[in-house]
């Protein structure tokens, strides 16, 4: 088929101008500014007003712990292989009882974090969650590599087991089933 | 004798008559899936994902154990031998724990892999696992895991059959079946570390790497290893610029598929002790740091000044490289003898050798026999990659010398002893070749980055 010609319209005297088109623009983005006729405004006083974020917002990654408060991650280092900006680094430890392995050092690099939220997807131990927290802010980079610590406190704030309860509870099946099979917990 | 012919997956092979059928696919480029079946050990039979589909035959065969026979029609992917392989799978894993997050061998487990390959997505039993003991020490160097292992009996075979120790074997009935190691006590073999290598999942695993990092993190860098004269091919792993494990790399003419355990142990020394990260020039009674071109400089005025009365050193654990420029140095100042510090390891008939030079041969070669020479009425010493740590009495004529070139790696006795030191790097941080025992001329690769200044001898 051969090309049609697409006739455009000539741009009226008005059009060319900008200026009208601009002042409608501003007076919509003021509308929203302040609130007219009922409806609330977007404006909000922060930080004394916070937003209210929305249940996917994906704010910064944390550390949860289960019912018992023991240490989810198993450092299965599967979050550090998937995560895109290299975020992530783990050095992984031996532990006693039937979990064998648990972080020894767990560090987010908040600086590369680009909150994709994929290592709380790959997660196999739902050990790691996407909080609500968005302020992040320091004076050096050294302060914006979250530890451990802090990244566990920072999930605390999910509540348990991230505030999505685990159907299934690894330390208490494993150990209950080991001990009905007569094996002591080593 | 004739060469069988046989027809795989529509392409014709010819083997040598008596090769099994997992041989001829492999003779062809192509694999079955395995696990008990190991090229360097006796056939089992056991694991059954082999299976392959025989025109003529009416059930499936373990290729592992089916001769050739001439016009032999074979199917490896067809989907009878597929969906066989899928229930076996599902069998292998009824009572398989979900252990991968914490399981050494994820990322190089044929169980995972084969599983990913024609296992179904979940598991049709609804009764409880059967748990058996988990972190159980066979040994300082091996720890052992019973519900993750399949029962292949590899490391069973391996024991027996190459490493001449019979010490694993399987006890109990039924799905109480494990490996535990004959008559108690521990593994003993110096060869044992091997059974973590041929376990084809992480029921075995090895108590120094257990846990240090996933396997898919390292840098894995095929190399030589420096252990002893036999020159193992060995692939380097390592992370965070730190040496982590080494494993045999497989060379049927040269180490086959193993390797022993105190080879696997020879990246420690890399990272122990003080290794010398800058050249070192004595400065009215004390070493002092400074530039490599001071360092040649003053090392080159102290060698000339020697000439005849010098004496050479020149370490078997250099590259052959090394060792020949080291020699050129000798010829050029006319140095009177030279030779390189002899060192003895444990010696078997399977790989070790007994010399624990693992460039013996390719120093001989160059004419820097085995043997310190005598230090009696020299006046100068070049001790090349090698120290006289172990020899008190070297050492102390070493005091009595007016000239000491000391080039080497770590901070030694004998270093301490000279007037220029230059900081050398280990076989694990340079490229070069060794030359082992049969006289094959081996690469060794860099692996990790050097400390500070320090360069391989020949830059
Ligand atoms: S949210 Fe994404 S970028 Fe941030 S740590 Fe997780 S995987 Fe990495
Ligand atoms: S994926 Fe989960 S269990 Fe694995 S290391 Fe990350 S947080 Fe820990
Ligand atoms: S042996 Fe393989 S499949 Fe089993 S837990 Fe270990 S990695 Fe996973
Ligand atoms: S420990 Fe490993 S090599 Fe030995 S029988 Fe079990 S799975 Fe096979």
């Amino acid at each position: 088929m051969a090309y049609v010609k697409v006739k455009r319209r000539e741009l009226t005297f008005a059009e060319r101008m900008y200026l009208p088109a601009i002042m409608k623009g501003m007076a919509l983005t003021f509308k929203h500014f302040v609130g007219v006729g009922g409806r609330k405004g977007v404006t909000l006083q922060y930080p004394d007003e916070k937003w209210e974020l929305p249940a996917f917002y994906r704010g910064v990654p944390s550390l949860v712990k289960d019912t018992a408060g023991r240490e989810k991650c198993v450092a299965c280092s599967l979050c550090e292989f998937v995560c895109p900006p290299r975020a992530i680094s783990i050095i992984p430890r031996e532990i006693e009882g039937v979990v064998e392995k648990a972080p020894e050092v767990f560090d987010i690099d908040m600086l590369r974090c680009i909150f994709c939220g994929y290592c709380e997807e790959v997660c196999p131990e739902e050990a790691i969650f996407m909080s609500k927290e968005y302020e992040v802010c320091g004076e050096t980079r050294e302060e914006l590599v979250f530890d451990k610590t802090r990244l566990y406190e920072i999930g605390s704030t999910l509540g348990p087991d991230g505030g999505t309860p685990d159907a299934e509870k690894k330390w208490e099946r494993l150990s209950r089933e080991q001990s009905a099979q007569g094996l002591g917990e080593d | 004798m004739s060469m069988v012919k046989l027809t795989i997956d529509g392409c014709e092979v010819e083997v040598q008559p008596g090769s099994t059928v997992i041989q001829a696919v492999r003779a062809m480029g192509a694999d079955v899936p395995h696990y008990c079946w190991h090229p360097g050990l006796s056939v089992s039979g056991n694991c059954r994902i082999c299976l392959v589909e025989v025109e003529g035959m009416p059930t499936v065969q373990i290729s592992c154990n089916l001769g050739v026979r001439d016009g032999m029609v074979v199917h490896t992917q067809s989907a009878k031998a597929r969906a066989a392989r899928k229930d076996v799978m599902e069998l292998l894993l009824i009572n398989h724990p979900l252990d991968c997050p914490i399981c050494d061998q994820a990322g190089e487990c044929k169980l995972q892999e084969y599983s990913f390959e024609f296992g179904s997505d979940g598991s049709r039993f609804a009764f409880p696992k059967v748990h058996k003991q988990k972190h159980v020490r066979f040994s300082e160097k091996v720890t052992f895991d019973a519900e993750r292992c399949i029962l292949c009996t590899r490391c069973v075979r391996f024991l027996d059959e190459v490493a001449g120790a019979d010490e694993l074997d399987i006890v109990n009935r039924g799905d109480r079946n494990e490996i535990a190691v004959a008559r108690g006590g521990e593994l003993e073999s110096p060869y044992q570390m091997n059974v973590i290598d041929v376990c084809p999942v992480g029921a075995l695993t090895s108590t120094d790497f257990r846990f240090k990092s996933r396997v898919w993190f390292l840098k894995q860098t095929r190399s030589v290893c420096p252990g002893c004269s036999r020159g193992c091919n060995v692939t380097v792993g390592a992370r965070w610029n730190r040496l982590l494990r080494l494993v045999p790399a497989e060379n049927a003419a040269v180490n086959r598929w193993w390797m022993c355990d105190d080879g696997r142990f020879t990246y420690k020394a890399v990272a122990a002790g003080e290794r010398l990260g800058a050249p070192l020039v004595r400065r009215g009674g004390a070493l002092e740091e400074t530039t490599w071109d001071e360092a040649l400089a003053a090392a080159v005025d102290g060698l000339r000044k020697c000439g005849v009365d010098l004496v050479g050193v020149i370490s078997a654990r250099l590259t052959n490289e090394e060792i020949h420029l080291a020699a050129s140095v000798l010829d050029e100042v006319g140095a009177r003898a030279r030779g390189h510090v002899s060192r003895t390891c444990a010696q078997d008939d399977l790989l070790r050798t007994g010399d624990g030079n693992p460039n013996a041969a390719g120093a001989a070669l160059m004419g820097v026999p085995a043997g310190v020479p005598s230090l009696d009425g020299a006046k100068g010493a070049f001790l090349c990659g090698d120290d006289l740590d172990g020899d008190a009495a070297a050492l102390a004529a070493l005091d009595g010398l007016e000239f000491v070139l000391y080039a080497g790696t770590h901070e030694t006795a004998t270093m301490r002893r000279a007037h220029v030191v230059l900081p050398g790097v280990t076989s694990f941080e340079k490229d070069g070749s060794f030359t082992n025992v049969d006289g094959r001329v081996q690469r060794v690769q860099s692996v990790v980055a050097a400390p500070g200044d320090a360069l391989p001898d020949w830059k």
